[in-house]
């Protein structure tokens, strides 16, 4: 049998992926160290930039507006995590146990969400908060309750809840479409097994298919814990970080440093450290949600 | 000549020609170069009937000047700021365009080098005949740095006031007489509205600037125009401070009307443009902010327009105001050619015959508008020129006090909120502006 050309050493085979190799890295590896480099300097965009070392980074340490775009961004991952991964779990043994008709249909109407782009999710939400039209607070004062009909997004109490719900929404259609294929993967025996061994409803969910669950679960947090910090169009399109910065979040910041203030290299700092962020959160889940590969029956 | 061909009773389409040719005329001599082809123009006229009347301009400029190519970019004010000085600085931006005034913006941009003088242009077309100096001032940057002193960079097509929209029919049924004659008066007038349960004021702070326009408005009514050397100062830096007992009240009297429900019910979750629309629908007695509104505000003949009244004893009040952001020509406009058609085509922008197009479509334009134009003024405009005269008259066209810094816009932005809800004590606020001003003042 002949041998593929392409069965030739890494060496000989490299010029065929040298015009991928060239756009990935101009398009990925350019800007990331461009960021790196520039996040060493003191730089307005427009003249040549003065090299300060980790001068930026010093401030950061300094600086009470970044830490309260991190503690934001903390307790925005309830809602872009651990609501919708909780609520698809519930929502997918719950929809597992219906007809395939039925499952089908109700799978498709959560998921749909997930097809939207968040800037357009952002804007429509943005309008059903909205205290004078929104018809959020029309049906609050239609049924007599006027005074809960709060200005959702001008709120500082409730600003928070109100932008990170819009993600819950997102993001739990998608957390239950996983899970569900997760569900596929079971071997059936093994609930026929708890069933014979008198395992019922929550105790099955809870020994058996949480457990079974779990690499669908990683890859869920994975996945939510990334698009958490490297949240923006969703908090840009409905609050712009404001009001007063209780939904600034590090990337809004790192926009407003950049765009707004012409601090191009402290901008490039914040956006450093939320990839070391990224990259640290995401270890810490691998690390932590490990499934248990003396169940797994694949 | 030019102008007396202007003034003369010709017919419009007659003087428009007569503009559009002397223009020409005086671009060629100017030059005697070889002309650009290709003019790009940034501006920020973005909304509905603003984008109509550049379409307009633009279209008789290119009828003048049949073998250009005018390649026009509209951009939202945010948008333009953000890309504008990124754009030139990297050569493929705009040969014309508008920027804002102030440290931020049109300084930066000078400081680099990347804004053309225009001194030249306002000698050969007369440009300081159709606006006063202190308006030609805030286009203004020395080589050190200094606002409002220097070169000339740019040159303004509308006038801008901060002043009171007020709804005469809500006023009536609340039985507040007019006309407000005093601030005194305003601050009763609220308290009779109020008292009718109705909204005093229409503002919206989710997004836009109106709390800055209140803020503003009412500390710079309490200045007397022979009293404003101090807010000249700070606004072009050279010095001063925004730790004034004046600024500290103003921010108290805002304060308190917002926490005693003066504000529009969900004010917080509203924007600017959407108390606008609330308004102009009958809600609220009164509305601060720009006359860049009256597009929206001729919508309803009950609302009116004036300066925020004055305390007692305060003769000229003077009003937030000036000008909309600079036509400006850019580095980018290299060849002699092409900065003479810039020349040429800022000229048109700031001609009396763009100046009617502006008035006719409901805006206060900056040049003035001549006496025999042929146009139908709103009540509304009628007002807003009237104030514009008196205003430039007494000196009493104040400042935005956001051009102070280049970050000055955001720590407003940051801390208004903050006063309005009672979490920041108005002289916190004052103190947060006035650490922002310090600090600008020391890295220069």
């Amino acid at each position: 049998m002949s041998r593929s050309p392409l069965d030739a050493k890494v060496s000989s085979n490299l010029i065929f992926i040298l015009p991928g190799l060239l756009i990935y890295g101009s398009l990925v590896f350019g800007p990331i160290i461009a960021a790196l480099v520039l996040s060493l300097t003191s730089w307005n965009g427009i003249s040549a930039p003065d090299w300060i070392g980790f001068g930026n980074y010093i401030s950061l340490i300094a600086d009470e507006v970044f830490f309260k775009s991190l503690k934001n961004n903390a307790i925005l991952m309830i809602f872009y995590c651990a609501v919708p991964v909780c609520l698809g779990v519930a929502l997918a043994a719950l929809v597992w146990n219906l007809k395939q008709k039925e499952q089908l249909a109700l799978r498709t109407l959560l998921f749909l969400p997930y097809i939207m782009p968040t800037a357009v999710l952002g804007i429509i939400w943005h309008w059903l908060y909205n205290p004078a039209f929104g018809p959020f607070n029309q049906a609050l004062k239609l049924v007599g309750l006027g005074d809960y009909a709060l200005p959702w997004l001008g709120d500082f109490t409730f600003v928070l809840p109100a932008v990170g719900i819009v993600a819950s929404w997102y993001f739990f259609g998608f957390c239950m479409v996983l899970f569900l294929s997760g569900m596929q993967r079971i071997d059936p025996s093994l609930f026929e097994a708890a069933k014979v061994d008198g395992a019922r409803g929550i105790r099955t969910f809870f020994f058996i298919t949480l457990p079974l669950l779990l690499p669908e679960i990683r890859i869920a947090l994975l996945l939510t814990i990334i698009a958490s910090i490297k949240s923006f169009d969703l908090i840009f399109t409905m609050t712009r970080g404001g009001p007063a910065n209780a939904t600034l979040v590090p990337n809004i910041y790192m926009y407003q440093l950049g765009f707004q203030l012409n601090r191009y290299g402290y901008a490039a700092a914040v956006a450093i450290v939320g990839a070391i962020l990224i990259f640290v959160v995401n270890y810490a889940v691998h690390r932590l949600v490990r499934p248990n590969h003396a169940g797994d029956a694949s | 000549m030019f102008r007396r061909l202007i003034s003369c009773s010709a017919s419009p389409a007659v003087r428009r020609s007569a503009v559009l040719a002397g223009a020409a005329i005086i671009g060629f001599s100017l030059s005697g170069m070889v002309r650009a082809e290709t003019l790009t123009v940034w501006d920020d006229h973005d909304s509905e009937s603003r984008a109509a009347v550049m379409a307009e301009l633009n279209g008789r400029f290119k009828e003048a000047h049949p073998d250009i190519t005018l390649d026009h970019t509209i951009r939202d004010f945010a948008d333009l700021n953000m890309t504008l000085k990124l754009a030139v600085s990297s050569g493929d931006g705009p040969d014309v365009t508008k920027v804002n005034q102030g440290a931020g913006a049109m300084g930066l941009m000078v400081k680099e080098h990347l804004l053309v003088p225009v001194d030249d242009f306002i000698a050969e077309y007369g440009w300081d005949k159709n606006q006063s100096e202190s308006l030609l001032a805030r286009d203004r940057w020395s080589d050190k740095g200094e606002f409002g002193v220097g070169p000339t960079y740019g040159i303004s097509s509308l006038a801008e006031i901060v002043g009171l929209y007020y709804n005469e029919k809500v006023l009536a049924d609340a039985g507040v007489e007019l006309p407000l004659k005093s601030f005194e008066d305003l601050k009763a007038a609220a308290d009779k509205i109020k008292e009718a349960g109705k909204t005093p004021f229409m503002i919206g702070t989710a997004k836009g600037h109106l709390t800055l326009h209140m803020l503003a408005g009412i500390t710079q009514a309490h200045i007397d125009a022979s009293d404003r050397k101090a807010l000249d100062d700070l606004v072009y830096g050279h010095g001063g401070t925004f730790d004034t007992p004046g600024n500290v009240e103003s921010a108290k009297i805002v304060q308190d009307w917002a926490q005693d429900g003066y504000f529009f019910n969900g004010y917080q979750g509203i924007s600017g443009d959407d108390a606008v629309q609330l308004f102009v629908s009958g809600e609220g007695a009164f509305l601060i902010s720009g006359t860049w509104y009256f597009g929206d505000m001729k919508a309803n003949p009950d609302i009116h327009f004036m300066p925020i009244p004055g305390p007692k004893g305060v003769e000229h009040p003077l009003s937030v105001g000036g000008v909309d952001l600079a036509w400006a020509i850019t580095s980018i406009a290299k060849e002699d050619g092409t900065k003479a058609l810039a020349g040429e085509y800022i000229n048109y922008m700031v001609s009396e015959d763009a100046a009617v197009t502006w008035a006719k479509a409901g805006y206060l334009p900056a040049s003035s508008v001549p006496a025999d134009a042929d146009i139908e003024v709103t009540p509304l405009l009628s007002e807003g020129i009237k104030i514009w005269k008196s205003l430039n008259e007494n000196n009493a066209i104040g400042h935005y006090p956001d051009w102070a810094s280049p970050t000055m816009l955001k720590t407003f932005d940051d801390n208004t909120p903050l006063l309005l809800a009672g979490q920041e004590t108005p002289q916190e606020l004052i103190d947060k502006l006035d650490a922002d001003y310090q600090a600008y003042m020391k890295s220069k």
